[in-house]
């Protein structure tokens, strides 16, 4: 039991300054070569897919999931068992649409094809959401700081809010992917090497945490349950999850950002690939630690600290060799501050897109729109701040982020899903079913007792529903409204067209189709972990 | 008016037919589309980049690159597309002014105040034959998904369908005008 040392500060410091010497170095050397553009061009996929999973959960992670292991064991990873077939249907539906439409924010699409009205209402509705989660990520690294340095939380907040803005202001540390990487390695280290430390620390090792954790029923990750108010049945994962996960970095713009920025559809298509397969292993990995922490806790008989969020830090913090703790504390920083730069960075975007220039001062100059970004990033520094202050009362951090975006979501995936396939939907159902697909999502919510994953079901269902019905009762949206979401081919003399110039061309030969094998293997995937999840559970049961 | 650059095509027809083939298109044939390069970089420094573009398009292609790598040649074998307009260059810096915005790592780089361009870009189109007929448009440079080019080339087909039926005013079916014109182009694909 050592504690935060002298050396471990040394760490941390010289760790947070290389990984901004890294990127502000790159980030020099990187203007007019190629790299400065398109970074990832040059770089091995495995360190693209390292950068994707840094900005989808980091810290986050490494601080909320254990926490949700210690309490719960895996039951909660059907939250996430439903990644693989969400990123099915963002490679196939979400993403073709989105590049061809040529947008910059998502919220874009909902303008052209149903007016201003839902373009603001829908970008209002994330920058709350967004705005409000990144409180709980503000507060995720700063109860870090506060547990190894013993300040209050508080203080390390508003240090953290402070460092976070002054460096998104300044355009991110982010700028090279092997910062992301070299961040995600530690992270990943750091979770490793706290199973080397906590296996070692029991006398039976791994056999003790097995039985353990199939004693206290800390490995039934599958509750076949009908209830809807069992919180973490299958069911709830699979039809709740997956609308959340759909929305979450389908509709959300801080996740389809990077999908946006992608130079090609197959390239947007790898980073959400990537994460199809990567987030179920790495979620089950800190779940994982959670479980050994019970046994690790039962074992030496110590009491859990009344916020869970900080039991990973704690043992890293305790158990951990001089200069260890340090480095893997930093790479909880820094990778804290990575999801930080791109949130901030995605909220102000869109006000300054979707609002500023929108409403406010639509011919200003390239200087002053730059400007009114940075105040924008600033403004929504703060608020994310003030929220933060608050977020230790959500519970498990994780949940938190989830639980926040599962009041709008739903609607706002019902939202896109109209304007995509529904072409006799009109603004004024898309408005509709927007708020009614909100206002179904509270009510159910506070007077009905259901799982809050199906919050995003129900937001999805009711407004698809509302929304056509309402659009009935209008004429149906015009031609040009439609031009983003038909496939421009389809007219009949264009199929003529292209019917003849197919048919007099070289043929090409026969190759897998590439999103149609993509989109199989992350199926076979959702099999593969759902079977060795009832196979664990089987053992664990008898 | 500045000459059009040949943009040299750099994906060749093996390489074209592999990347269509994993897309699903059946067929494929070569084409070239009328486009227009603006320059970016740092003020006072040369080009980092190209932002290639026309009027019609909603977002910008990026190139990467000091220099614009042209050919001395005309553009070979293929269809030519000329149906875009040529960009003002405020609406090219207003394009790249939102792509800053949206990446913080590129809030150095400008639109140079320098007149955009005009290219032909290399690309290849693959057709899709099922239930309805395909196009997918990829780069002739990089072998990229080119999605936001797409609806500029089907109004290119179409007014190249309609520019070979107006001549003789006799009504001739797409296939027809098709094999004229790839005759009268020198199209060997």
């Amino acid at each position: 039991m050592e504690g935060f040392t002298f050396v471990d500060m040394v760490v941390l410091i010289v760790y947070i300054s290389l990984i901004a010497w890294i990127g502000s170095r790159f980030g020099k050397d990187q203007y007019s070569p190629e790299d400065y553009f398109l970074g990832g061009r040059k770089i091995p996929g495995w360190a693209i897919g390292l950068s994707v999973m840094a900005t989808q959960a980091s810290a986050i992670t490494f601080i909320g999931a254990p926490g949700w292991g210690f309490e719960g064991g895996l039951e909660r990873l059907v939250t996430f068992i439903n990644v693989p077939l969400a990123m099915i249907v963002l490679i196939m539906v979400f993403v073709p649409v989105f590049h061809r439409a040529g947008i910059y924010s998502i919220y874009e699409l909902l303008e052209r094809r149903f007016g201003p009205a839902t373009r603001t209402l829908s970008a209002l509705l994330f920058l709350i959401a967004r705005g409000l989660a990144t409180g709980v990520v503000l507060y995720a690294p700063a109860l870090v700081l506060a547990v190894v340095t013993g300040w209050s939380v508080n203080l390390t907040i508003i240090i953290m809010a402070v460092l976070a803005i002054s460096y998104t202001v300044l355009g991110g540390m982010s700028a090279v992917i092997w910062t992301d990487v070299i961040q995600m390695f530690v992270l990943w280290l750091g979770a490793l090497l706290s199973i080397f430390f906590l296996i070692t620390s029991l006398p039976g090792g791994w056999s003790d945490v097995f039985t353990f954790g199939a004693q206290s029923g800390m490995f039934n990750a599958i509750d076949l349950s009908l209830d809807p108010s069992v919180t973490y049945s299958l069911w709830a994962g699979l039809l709740g999850g997956f609308f959340l996960h759909v929305a979450y970095f389908g509709t959300d713009q801080s996740q389809i950002q990077r999908v946006l920025s992608s130079p090609s559809v197959l390239d947007a298509q790898r980073s959400l690939l990537i994460g199809g397969y990567l987030l179920i292993p790495q979620m089950l990995l800190f779940l994982f630690i959670g479980v050994i922490l019970a046994t690790y806790y039962q074992q030496h008989g110590l009491t859990p600290p009344e916020d869970l969020n900080e039991l990973l830090p704690r043992y890293v913090v305790n158990a951990f060799p001089s200069g260890m703790a340090g480095l893997v504390i930093a790479g909880v920083f820094a990778a804290a501050m990575s999801s930080l730069d791109s949130a901030l960075n995605s909220l102000s975007a869109v006000t300054v897109r979707d609002f500023y220039s929108r409403y406010i001062k639509p011919d200003a100059s390239d200087a002053h729109y730059l400007k009114a970004s940075r105040l924008a990033t600033i403004f929504w520094g703060l608020y994310a701040t003030l929220f933060a202050f608050f977020a230790g009362n959500l519970g498990p951090v994780i949940e938190a982020v989830n639980q926040i975006g599962s009041w709008f979501y739903g609607a706002l995936l019902g939202t896109f899903l109209l304007a995509i396939f529904s072409h006799r939907s009109n603004a004024r159902g898309a408005v509709a079913g927007l708020i009614a697909g909100m206002l179904a999502v509270w009510l159910v919510s506070s007077l009905m007792d259901i799982s809050w994953l199906y919050n995003n079901t129900i937001g999805v269902v009711v407004s698809v529903s509302i929304g056509y019905l309402v659009s009935l009762t209008t004429s149906a949206p015009r031609p040009e409204q439609l031009s983003d979401v038909i496939i421009e081919e389809t007219a009949p003399d264009m199929q003529a067209i292209l019917a003849s110039r197919g048919a007099s061309a070289p043929e090409v030969g026969h190759e897998a189709r590439l999103t149609r094998r993509r989109c199989i293997g992350l199926l076979l995937w959702f099999g593969l972990m759902l079977g060795l999840l009832a196979l664990l559970q089987g053992w664990a049961n008898g | 008016m500045a000459e059009r650059l040949t943009l040299a095509r750099q994906l060749n027809e093996k390489a074209a037919r592999q990347r269509l083939g994993r897309l699903g298109a059946h067929t494929l044939e070569p084409a070239w589309v009328a486009l227009w390069a603006a320059p970016l970089g740092l003020p006072g420094k040369p080009p980092g980049a190209w932002l290639l573009g026309a009027e019609e398009m909603r977002r910008a292609l990026l190139l990467t690159g000091t220099e614009l790598p042209a050919q001395a040649e005309r553009p070979g074998p293929g269809i030519q597309l000329t149906g875009a307009t040529p960009p003002a260059y405020e609406a090219i810096r207003r394009l790249w002014l939102w792509e800053r915005i949206a990446t913080p790592r590129l809030w150095r780089i400008q639109a140079l105040d320098i007149p955009p361009t005009p290219v032909w870009l290399p690309c290849w189109l693959g057709y899709r034959a099922g239930r309805q007929h395909q196009l997918t448009v990829i780069s002739g440079l990089s072998g990229e998904v080119l999605s936001m080019l797409k609806a500029l080339i089907l109004g290119g087909l179409a007014d190249a369908y309609r520019h070979a039926q107006t001549p003789g005013e006799k009504a001739c079916s797409p296939s027809d005008i098709i094999q004229e014109e790839r005759k009268s182009i020198g199209t060997r694909v």
